[in-house]
């Protein structure tokens, strides 16, 4: 069990350098959605379902579908993947300075392997994650409702942005 | 920091170094930030599964709420930026003329 949350680590680390490198956003897409359906597999290891399932509805199933079908809006004649050296260039120095990092600053401490999984916990009748994310409506209530209204103002935000003709706050065309 | 935050926070970090050495697209730029996001939220579940805090499962939630308006923000201004400009090639956001 401890493997396999190490090689979910792994991917996710991967995923986030896949994107990183900035490759076309064809393919950049790709390693997003890699870092976060193995994101969502790392939660479902540790037992936090539900957060789990929330990351996936509506960081893959809503943000991400809509970032698919903008990336339209970026067509390259000649899009460049990962084996295109300017990309591999970036990626490779990328990795080159995180490992730098880490091995000079000395503060990752190596024995502490290992990871409290679902079944270390023991048997509950309300998960952790359902009962603490249900305070949303009892005692956070204030950050909901503030949240809700983000929300709707990001809507009227957004529709401001893209309205041209010389009215909107953009747009001189 | 054992080796699980250690994925967490060096995916932080290559996202934002791909945002700081960005190349031609905006819409790139958008993705590094996602990845940023991203990796906050489950650095931000795992916290409360270590230390048993349960009333600390909402923020990764609420986070997620804030970074959809911000990638809704940040998608209209690359419409906003395509539909003037024709594409969406950071060299092209050059109103400082020198």
């Amino acid at each position: 069990m401890t493997y396999s949350v190490l090689l979910l680590s792994v991917c996710f680390i991967l995923g986030g350098l896949a994107v990183a490198s900035n490759p076309s956003p064809y393919y950049g897409v790709v390693g997003l959605v890699l870092a976060s359906v193995v994101g969502c597999g790392w939660l479902l290891s540790l037992g936090v379902s539900f957060v789990s399932l929330v990351l996936f509805m509506v960081y893959l199933g809503g943000m991400l579908v809509v970032f698919v079908y903008s990336v339209s809006l970026a067509a390259d004649p000649f899009p460049e993947a990962w084996g295109d050296w300017r990309v591999m260039g970036y990626g490779a120095g990328f990795a080159l300075v995180l490992t730098a990092g880490v091995v000079v600053g000395d503060f990752v401490e190596w024995w502490k392997f290992g990871a409290v999984t679902v079944d270390s916990g023991g048997m509950f009748s309300v998960r952790l994650d359902f009962s603490g994310v249900a305070m949303f409506y009892s005692y956070g209530v204030g950050m909901f409702l503030v949240a809700g209204w983000g929300l709707l103002l990001t809507l009227f935000v957004v529709l401001e942005l893209v309205r041209g003709l010389s009215c909107g706050a953009l747009r001189a065309v | 920091m054992s080796p699980l935050h250690l994925s967490f926070y060096s995916a932080f970090t290559l996202s934002s170094l791909g945002l700081a050495f960005h190349r031609t697209h905006l819409v790139s730029a958008l993705l590094c930030l996602e990845s940023m996001m991203l990796s906050m939220y489950i650095a931000l579940s795992i916290w409360p599964v270590e230390n048993q805090a349960t009333s600390s499962t909402l923020m990764p939630v609420l986070m997620l709420t804030f970074s959809a308006c911000e990638a809704g923000t940040g998608l209209a201004m690359l419409v906003a930026s395509t539909r003037t400009h024709g594409s969406d090639h950071l060299h092209n956001l050059n109103l400082l003329q020198c």
